[in-house]
């Protein structure tokens, strides 16, 4: 069997050239002795390669390709290859993958997707050239869209259904009526909202009158639980566009010791105007009166509320807002002994409740002295409009829309929406739905519904749903990716004339676009989907153990962590390979108090900060990557060996398989979890993989749940709320025993457990921590790694499928090289490569 | 189905005047099975622990005493100690009860903080007048959430809840909402005809979606001509005055005419999905005994006749649902065998698990019907004296519907809860 197969080997090795010769014998003298039809190492012989690459065992060739360039193949400690000869298998190897891809390229044609819930609301906004879909949450009603790895771009993932038509039905008759105004126009009124007029009101609209917050003139915003209203304005009788004036200050900013309250006294307090679902804050000055000034065109039955945004005011208590009182008492206290005296003794012994508690937080509420948002009137006027039919309906339908133009007028919005020339007699259909509309709904409700059947027509919902015009077919692509919504004017001109045909002209374009802000949304989802960072509050650090994650709402500045070294990333057209080896991130106070660094501003800002301990700096020691992998009070370098594989190196360890039965680990031994894997590897069906997988991740084990660093374990036993004493825990074991339950551990008084984060990868190479591991992913190998799956993951956004065609990826990694990996030079190349453009 | 309905139903045994079955009516191929119907009742501040899980596990436990007016139910209810979300103490997290998610977590789930009741809503939905009815008095708990986090508003005033189920539309309502059908039947129509023309343009490998997207239009036409029959059916006709005759609308006889109502929804197919929640803010006051507020009743400092208060609105929450529930099990299902309990999955319980302590940790959970094998009263923690995350008793619920996954938001398993197939 083995002979015979050595024979096809030279036979092939014939065919592609007489320099090849030796191979396939240098092949089975270092890979054949694991790797036959008899030992089957890892699921593989050689003789699953065949005598050429074909469709079905390509991806073999491929593995063995990288497997060998990066030394991991074959283990040292089983075959001593030489340098040379390890070229001459690398050579052969990948003469044999280009030589098949040549064979069989061909056009890539990614099939269309459905627009996700993003890229619907930004498209049917710029279709109607509105602002966004308006203020009355007229998407909420639309099933939330399925993440695959990550990407909400994921055509598998984006199902469809009569459900989902049915919602986009009425989400889109929703935005339509409150952007096509019918009859009368509607009177403009007054409302003068004098502080009287200002009230609180909680989550389940609930009014609240909290008496210790408002005087005469003016009301604040203390709970973060509360927001305030309009009494004589709670909802806008119409659509239409509103003059809201809100006069607003912020009081005492730096009075209480920041680490108390949770605020920085560096940060601005800040109001939130809430209207319906549109947001707009805020800086307010202290101690003098800002007034501000919204113009917005809102929804009937919007309704507009304030209040006060903050990641502090939940340090006291369980974190909800009446014990921060607390922090009242305790200032007067020490700064005001007069006043302190005299609620203790005046004040308290009179109160309705907890007269035996001075210091329950009941008796200081009005003495509160927190940052927060003072509230002293507002003024609202509306529905105004610049004319009737306002502006921008004139804008969609001219000033007196006819059933016999609505072909004319219906055209440039279905182009828009179908992000293409129309073709002869498709308009039909709908202009005689227009038509037949017009005489029992009238003209304006008649055009709503060609505009409905234009926006729930295939052509719009599906990104690229027909062969169509390539030109066309690009620049939707191209502004998917870059803004998740539908292609404007200039790029489709660019791409129909020719002018994004090239790699120079793509990198302009995409240049110019990330620079001047018209690829927020990219800046933003890409990163978001590459690094899954919606995973980062899955599993949540335990609220007990790290109460600052939670408090301190963590996860929101470790994500602003990683968005924000992305951005400089590309404004910078820094090397993409700076993720994995910048010394320096960006940080805030709060983030500092996670990697404990000293000496940073006391604000809430981001700011470049450089490590000097080789231990962070780049993606490897965020936050936000550590957290993401941990689980609630423990953590995993297995996790995290997998995330570095799978999302900074371009690697995919195959799951375990499913007939391996494995054993839950017990909690109750103090193991550390390298004991714990040790134990597990030592099993050799297991060991194959994890030799390969553990080494990734242990380097990061002195990296607790949250990213912070740490020398020792610390054991969190959660079997009992916190604060159980070993006393209690032995009564309730009494119990169990009764029960013939298990149980529950005890406290450990063990030793603490020294960390140990080293470990030696399968090539050889070995790190005695995080410093020394990170170097080795610098390697040239780990680089191109590094390189090629950031250039996957690229593709997976634009594509919504993750191509295969290791060949072209292998082309755009050359030219990203040529470039120095400069990341905005590295964007382009993928646009402007076959796999991008389809062609 | 050319037989007369009533004639059929009391051929099997139904005695009673039966209600008109709204769902039963249309089309000639609907063969009649039994509906599978989710109930949930739910509070903000969980139990008084001592008077609602028993001493015993198994069985043979005493009944305690919160949950006495269950007792006839003993046999087919199971009450599950040691359950939780994993959520810190305190107020606040009570919004989790259905889904183990903080809404401010709710982004790291593909469909948000959905609740177990909008899920399976989403399921029985179609088939309904109602996909699902969400009802309390005076204010909500915060208890649905839709699979965009978005927060659905219960029904909060018993009269509106009455219009909304059981009033029927003005002539010129039946004819806007009828408008409303036949003009998104147009739309697809429109659709339809471009459709043909795209197929014709596309590749083969493009087809696939298209044919996705030509299902949907076509499953959404023939729902349209569903509901256009709904719009002239008259609802059923249902009289709740009873409850409004006496001298004083107290909170007991307005909760009668909500779970009354839901009641006569479940009986008449108008939905199958119903939560009622008891807030916080109502005055119990003219509950036996009451004289203090439910949310001073739980920090009740251990004081004997506090707690007795306490125990008192707590064990009218629970006959309120009892009452209901010895209603449903008064009727035969029809076309299947049991009583209409029997096939409606009941749970009762609440996001805290007790306001006194503010402990989130060990949730008060019963459910009850649905036709399991019940377990009487289940010690969930794992072998390693863990507490089960409650959405693992949510993948057993959804299962019990149908849906075909086996996970829930924070699940790690599922409850081992079988049931009479």
């Amino acid at each position: 069997m083995r002979s015979c197969f050595l024979g096809s080997w030279l036979f092939a090795a014939l065919a592609a050239g007489s320099a090849l010769l030796a191979n396939p014998a240098l092949m089975e003298e270092h890979c054949g002795k694991c790797h036959n039809d008899e030992e089957l190492k890892g699921d593989f012989s050689l003789s699953h390669l065949g005598q050429n690459p074909d469709r079905d065992n390509i991806f073999l060739w491929e593995d063995g390709l990288e497997f060998v360039t990066a030394e991991e193949m074959p283990p040292p400690e089983k075959s001593e290859l030489s340098h040379a000869d390890r070229k001459h298998i690398i050579l052969f190897l990948k003469q044999n993958v280009r030589d098949y891809h040549e064979r069989n390229a061909g056009p890539e044609r990614v099939g269309p997707r459905r627009l996700n819930n993003r890229e619907l609301a930004n498209s049917i906004a710029d279709v109607l050239m509105i602002e966004d879909v308006g203020t009355h949450q007229p998407v909420a009603n639309l099933v939330g869209d399925t993440l695959e790895d990550g990407f909400d771009t994921n055509g598998n993932a984006l199902g469809m259904s009569q459900y989902h038509l049915e919602q986009y039905i009425a989400s889109i008759r929703r935005v339509l009526d409150a952007t096509l105004l019918s009859g009368k126009k509607p009177a403009a009124k007054r409302y003068i909202v004098g502080s009287d007029k200002l009230q609180l009101t909680n989550l389940s609209d609930r009014r609240r009158a909290v008496r210790a917050n408002r005087t005469e003139e003016s009301i604040d915003l203390l709970d973060l639980r509360l927001y305030a209203y309009f009494e004589n304005f709670e909802t806008a009788p119409e659509t239409g566009r509103y003059r809201i004036r809100i006069r607003a200050t912020g009081i005492d900013r730096g009075i209480y010791d920041a680490e108390e309250t949770g605020m920085y006294h560096g940060d601005p307090i800040r109001l939130r105007v809430h209207l319906g679902d549109r947001i707009r804050d805020f800086d307010l000055p202290d101690g003098e009166i800002l007034e501000i000034e919204l113009d917005e065109w809102i929804a009937r039955g919007t309704r507009v509320l304030l209040s006060h945004p903050t990641d502090g005011l939940r340090m006291k208590g369980n974190g909800n807002f009446k014990f921060q009182y607390r922090i009242t008492r305790d200032y007067l206290e020490k700064h005001n002994r007069e006043l302190y005296q005299y609620v203790v003794r005046e004040e308290v012994p009179v109160a309705i409740r907890r007269k035996d508690r001075p210091d329950h937080w009941v008796h200081w509420t009005k003495y509160w002295q927190g940052p927060r948002p003072r509230l002293f009137s507002a003024e609202v006027e509306g529905p105004l409009y610049e004319s009737w039919p306002p502006k921008r309906q004139v804008a969609l339908l001219g000033q007196e829309p006819r059933v016999e133009n609505a072909a004319g007028i219906l055209r440039p919005i279905a182009e828009r929406a179908w992000r293409r020339e129309l073709r002869q007699g498709e308009l039909d259909p709908i202009v005689k739905l227009v038509q037949s509309s017009a005489e029992t709904l009238g003209m304006i409700e008649a055009f709503k519904e060609g505009i409905v059947a234009i926006l729930v027509s295939p052509s719009f919902l599906l990104i690229n749903p027909e062969e169509g015009d390539p030109a066309d077919r690009f620049a939707t692509k191209l502004s998917y990716f870059l803004r998740s919504r539908i292609p404007d004017e200039r790029i489709l001109t660019a791409s129909r004339s020719g002018q994004l045909d090239s790699y120079q002209a793509v990198r302009s374009e995409v240049k110019r676009r990330l620079g001047n802000g018209e690829a927020e949304e990219f800046l933003k989802e890409f990163p978001y989907a590459w690094l899954q960072l919606d995973r980062i509050n899955f599993m949540s650090p335990d609220p007990d153990h790290f109460p600052l994650y939670n408090r301190k709402r963590l996860s929101e500045d470790m994500i602003g962590e990683v968005l924000h070294f992305f951005r400089h990333a590309v404004e910078n057209n820094l090397p993409v390979t700076e993720f994995l080896s910048a010394d320096y991130s960006f940080i805030n106070a709060d983030l500092a108090k996670v990697y404990d660094v000293e000496r940073v501003a006391q604000d809430s800002k981001l700011r470049r900060h450089a490590f000097k301990d080789g231990r962070r700096g780049g993606l490897l020691g965020m936050g936000a990557f550590l957290t993401l992998t941990a689980d609630t009070l423990g953590t995993s370098p297995i996790h995290r060996a997998i995330y570095v594989m799978e999302n900074f190196l371009g690697i995919h360890p195959s799951p375990p398989p499913a007939d391996v039965n494995i054993e839950e680990p017990d909690v109750r031994q103090a193991k550390t979890i390298k004991e714990i894997l040790s134990a597990h590897a030592a099993d050799e069906t297991c060991a194959s993989c994890h030799r390969n997988i553990d080494p990734y991740g242990y380097a990061f084990e002195n990296f607790d749940p949250v990213g912070a660093w740490r020398d020792e374990y610390t054991m969190h036993i959660r079997t009992r709320p916190s604060g159980t004493t070993p006393l209690e825990i032995q009564k309730e074991n009494e119990r169990l025993a009764k029960l013939g339950l298990p149980p529950l551990a005890m406290p450990s008084e063990d030793k603490p457990i020294p960390v140990d984060a080293s470990a030696t990868f399968r090539n050889g190479q070995e790190y005695r921590d995080i410093v020394e591991y990170r170097r080795l992913l610098q390697s040239e190998v780990n680089r191109d790694r590094f390189v090629r799956c950031f250039i996957g993951k690229l593709l997976t956004y634009a594509n919504g499928v993750e191509l295969e065609n290791y060949w072209e990826l292998e082309k755009i990694l050359s030219k990203s090289a040529q470039h120095d990996y400069r990341i905005v030079d590295t964007i382009a190349a993928v646009i402007d490569s076959p796999l991008f453009r389809e062609e | 189905m050319n037989m007369d309905r009533r004639a059929f139903l009391k051929g099997i045994g139904g005695a009673l005047a039966l209600p008109l079955l709204e769902s039963f009516s249309f089309g000639s191929t609907v063969t009649p099975s039994a509906p599978t119907r989710f109930l949930v009742v739910g509070n903000p501040f969980g139990m008084h622990p001592d008077n609602f899980f028993p001493k015993e596990f198994g069985h043979d436990y005493t009944f305690p005493k919160t949950l006495r007016s269950l007792e006839w139910l003993r046999d087919r209810l199971t009450l599950l100690s040691h359950t939780d979300h994993g959520m810190v103490n305190g107020h606040g997290r009570e919004v989790s009860f259905l889904n183990g998610i903080l809404p401010e977590n709710s982004m790291a789930y593909p469909e948000k903080n959905i609740s177990i009741d909008q899920l399976i809503s989403r399921r029985t939905g179609s088939k309904v007048r109602f996909p699902s009815i969400n009802a309390a008095l005076e204010h909500g708990i915060r208890m649905s959430w839709n699979s965009n986090g978005v927060e659905i508003k219960p029904h909060t005033d018993p009269q509106k809840l009455f219009d909304h189920l059981f009033l029927n539309m003005t002539p010129e309502e039946r004819g806007i909402r009828r408008e409303l059908i036949e003009r998104n039947g147009s739309i697809l129509d429109t659709v339809g005809d471009q459709l043909v023309s795209l197929k014709h343009k596309g590749s083969v490998r493009d087809r696939e979606r298209l044919d996705q997207y030509e299902t949907s239009v076509r499953e959404l036409e023939r729902t349209f001509s569903d509901r256009k029959n709904w719009i002239d059916k008259d609802k059923p006709a249902y009289d709740i005055s009873e409850h409004f005759n006496d001298y004083e609308v107290t909170v007991e006889n307005r909760y009668n005419a909500i779970f009354d109502m839901i009641g006569y929804a479940f009986r008449t197919d108008l939905t199958r999905v119903a939560t009622v929640a008891f807030p916080n803010q109502l005055s119990y006051t003219d509950v036996n005994g009451v004289t203090r507020g439910y949310h001073a009743c739980t920090h009740n400092g251990k004081k004997p006749d506090v707690i007795a208060e306490l125990v008192a609105i707590e064990s009218f929450q629970i006959a309120q649902l009892s009452r209901l529930l010895q209603k449903l099990d008064a009727v035969t299902e029809p076309n299947a065998q049991g009583s209409m309990l029997d096939h409606t999955v009941v749970l009762f319980g609440s996001g805290m698990g007790y306001g006194g302590t503010h402990s989130n940790r060990n949730l008060p959970i019963l459910v009850a019907g649905g036709g399991f094998k019940h377990r009487g009263h289940v010690d969930t923690r794992n072998s390693a004296g863990r507490n089960m995350p409650l959405c693992n008793l949510y993948v057993t619920l959804q299962q019990r519907f149908g849906i075909e996954r086996d996970t829930f938001n924070t699940s790690s398993g599922a409850f081992d809860l079988p049931y009479h197939a």
